[in-house]
């Protein structure tokens, strides 16, 4: 005798049917939203890089955004000090002239207004703001770094503070985003307000010139010296805007790996659901409609 | 000796037999799709023979009983495979709202609020005296805060749902042991009265994989038709005619309700079927979450204050506490969570008190990539977080599957002994049919010959 089957074959053709529609569905669901991950549960462990994955990337824009802001930053301080280098030049020109000879004692001091006028152009270099804040009063940025105060030797007092900051730039990279204003403008090796104060000095009287000349060029070399910080940290700022662009390249083709759907294995997939469910839709049709033994009894 | 009449009496017998035989046939094609029904088939026997001057004659046939196809050993395990589907569908139907809470591939969920905060510090660490990142930083500290709290009591809601199913899932089983009961005390007087118990066992099947879908439950054959039910664990629903109701009670701290067999706390020991599935969510997974959750806010805001107190305002005053403290412990601390200040100013981003100063709000940025939640860094304490929540539903989704499978496997074999064959019935219906017609025949032709001999006696006379 043969074995006996489940003479109910219904449920058995509605659950092929249904699982036909289902990887359908799945394959349709991929194909709307580009993902082949739209549920934690469809790949917990590609659920849980992408948190770290966002994250990263969230992150890194962020410093994009950072690094913009400081380059405008860095962009102000290094204009300032290009502008203050081309009035050290002339303080050195006008000096120049006022050391010759044959210059009389009216002229020495009308160069000596003139070198005057130099230092308070330079003295509101060095008071420059970004974004409403001091760039040159070190990490006292809310306090005015230079001001005029004729009991001082240099004629200009210094109320900033020497504090550098770091900046985060990436993930355990950081820079110095500032050099204090006394470094550059009163530095103990070429200090350049004393230096104009001597010339204005030394021009008015008439004795010193050549000493008050070598002062003005030994803070001139000082000055140049301490602007390179801002060429450098402009350098730097492109080429941390370089890796982290290239990183956010990295990222999301990452997260193209981790849950992007395969395009051409979903169009596969989803024809093959297709062709799947009308197969075992004309299955069950043509299995519901068999003649039993009662259709021939007559 | 043979007679006329034990002939006549053979044969009428003969179709007595055939008209139930033809009878449980009509049944079977009537019920042939009623769920839970089995087939039923009639057992002819010879009845039994007689001896007259060392002969046997035989004296026909008897249906010595109606039997119900079934085996109780795949019912049984039909009966394990639904309690198993019971319970992974009940976590399901809560997990899937809980997955969705933390999808973060569509950009639901923590992370983006969480990296938002951190960003805010980054991009005040740039500036750390601009006003505006410092607002920043507040909008995007109570944004996360915000995160925490809606995640919180989404969950919380949740599992108060799943309080509620637990409810649903104690009335129906009581609703359900009473009819087993009455079944049993049915059950058990036919079987000893030698009655067809077919039916009845047919509806107590039913209600026993009924009773399956909603709580894992062992059963006993107690002896005369009896079942005896209890849960895995052993606490009695039902026993020979009498069942025993589960009864339910808040818990005092929780509010979530209890369940009780004669007077004693069987919750934790309930597994299996809908409601075991509703606790597994209300009483492990959820909590588990929820605690991930707590520690990470709690870690959070211990942090952020410590360092915001070590630090100095934008007035130079020293820093108090940048997030209200968590409760002691951590519990409750993602659904409480909240931040402190309100001025801009008072995030102590500097360390030496000076406005450009950006020492403390660095070491609070540096938290970002520090392990200090459990061990992991918030965003790895947050995406362990995503994984196991998306590894449990997955896992549950399998085994689902599997149970579903195997329930249809275990169907089919049901079936295959149970179930109505149309073809067969009508195999049998000829058959019977014949073997009526035939009896028929026997019985004219036995009463053509009785007439033949009366006929015989009158003309002798």
């Amino acid at each position: 005798m043969s074995i006996r089957v489940n003479p109910n074959v219904l449920p058995d053709l509605v659950s092929s049917i249904e699982q036909a529609q289902q990887a359908a569905q799945t394959a349709t669901q991929e194909l709307a939203t580009g993902r082949s991950v739209n549920n934690l549960s469809d790949n917990p462990a590609a659920a849980a890089s992408l948190v770290n994955n966002n994250a990263l990337t969230s992150e890194n824009d962020q410093y994009l955004t950072n690094l913009g802001d400081l380059q405008g930053k860095f962009q102000a301080a290094d204009s300032a000090l290009n502008t203050a280098v081309q009035l050290m030049t002339s303080a050195i020109s006008l000096g120049t002239e006022g050391a010759t000879g044959t210059i009389s004692a009216a002229d020495r001091q009308v160069i000596a207004q003139q070198v005057q006028g130099l230092q308070q152009q330079m003295l509101a270099l060095s008071n420059t703001t970004y974004e409403g804040t001091y760039v040159f009063s070190g990490t006292d940025v809310t306090t005015q770094p230079f001001t005029q105060n004729n009991a001082s030797p240099s004629g200009v007092q210094y109320s900033g503070n020497s504090g550098v900051t770091n900046v985060s730039i990436g993930d355990e990279q950081s820079m110095q985003t500032n050099l204090p204003g006394d470094q550059i403008f009163a530095n103990a090796n070429g200090n350049i307000f004393q230096a104009l104060n001597d010339l204005v000095n030394a021009l008015n009287s008439g004795t010193g010139i050549d000493a008050a000349n070598e002062e003005v060029s030994q803070a001139f070399s000082q000055l140049t010296t301490q602007r390179v910080f801002y060429g450098n940290a402009l350098n730097q700022v492109q080429n941390s805007q370089n890796y982290l662009n290239q990183e956010q390249v990295n990222l999301s083709a990452l997260q193209n790996q981790l849950v992007g759907a395969d395009m051409t294995k979903v169009i596969a997939d989803q024809s093959q659901s297709q062709t799947a469910e009308q197969a075992a839709l004309s299955a069950t049709a043509q299995i519901l409609s068999l003649p039993t033994l009662l259709t021939y009894i007559k | 000796m043979g007679t006329l009449s034990s002939a006549l009496n053979i044969a009428v017998q003969a179709m007595m037999a055939d008209e139930t035989a033809l009878d449980t046939t009509s049944n079977n094609i009537a019920n042939a799709n009623t769920p839970g029904y089995s087939r039923q088939t009639v057992n002819f026997v010879e009845a039994p023979p007689v001896e007259f001057g060392g002969q046997t004659y035989g004296t026909g046939v008897q249906i010595s009983s109606i039997v119900s196809q079934r085996s109780a050993v795949l019912q049984l395990l039909l009966n394990q495979d639904t309690q198993q589907q019971g319970q992974y569908s009940s976590f399901l139907t809560t997990m899937q709202q809980v997955q969705t809470l933390f999808n973060e591939t569509s950009g639901t969920g923590l992370q983006s609020s969480i990296t938002g905060f951190f960003n805010a510090l980054q991009q005040l660490s740039e500036d750390p005296s601009n006003t505006t990142y410092r607002q920043a930083v507040i909008t995007a500290a109570e944004n996360m805060a915000q995160n925490f709290n809606s995640s919180s009591a989404s969950l919380t809601s949740l599992q108060q749902n799943a309080d509620a199913s637990v409810t649903q899932s104690v009335n129906q089983i009581n609703a359900l042991t009473p009819q087993i009961a009455a079944l049993n005390a049915q059950i058990s007087a036919a079987v000893s009265t030698g009655q067809n118990a077919g039916s009845l066992m047919d509806q107590r099947d039913q209600l026993l994989n009924k009773l399956s879908g909603l709580a894992g439950i062992a059963e006993i054959d107690a002896g005369n038709g009896n079942i005896t039910v209890t849960t895995t664990s052993g606490a009695a629903l039902v026993v020979g005619n009498k069942s025993f109701q589960l009864t339910t009670q808040a818990d005092p701290t929780t509010g979530f309700e209890h369940i009780f067999s004669l007077d004693s706390d069987i919750t934790s020991s309930i597994t299996g079927g809908a409601l075991g599935g509703a606790l597994q969510v209300r009483d492990s997974t959820i909590p588990s979450i929820l605690s991930s959750l707590d520690s990470l806010a709690a870690n959070l805001e211990n942090s952020l204050n410590t360092i915001n107190q070590s630090g100095f305002d934008l007035n130079g005053n020293p820093g108090g506490n940048f997030f209200v403290p968590p409760p002691a412990g951590g519990s409750g601390a993602a659904a409480k969570m909240a931040v402190a200040i309100s001025d801009p100013s008072q995030i102590a981003a500097s360390q030496d008190g000076s406005a450009g100063d950006n020492a403390n709000v660095d070491a609070m940025l540096a938290l970002q990539n520090q392990p200090f939640v459990n061990g992991q860094t918030p965003i790895n304490a947050y995406s362990s977080l995503v994984f196991q929540i998306g590894n449990d539903v997955a896992t549950a989704q399998s085994e689902q599957q599997a149970s579903q499978a195997s329930i249809q496997q275990v169907q089919n074999q049901i079936g295959s002994i149970s179930g109505v064959s149309i073809n067969e019935e009508a195999a049998n219906l000829i058959q019977y049919q014949q073997a009526y017609q035939a009896a028929a025949q026997a019985a004219a032709v036995i009463s053509s010959l009785t007439q033949t001999a009366i006929t015989m006696f009158s003309s002798s006379h």
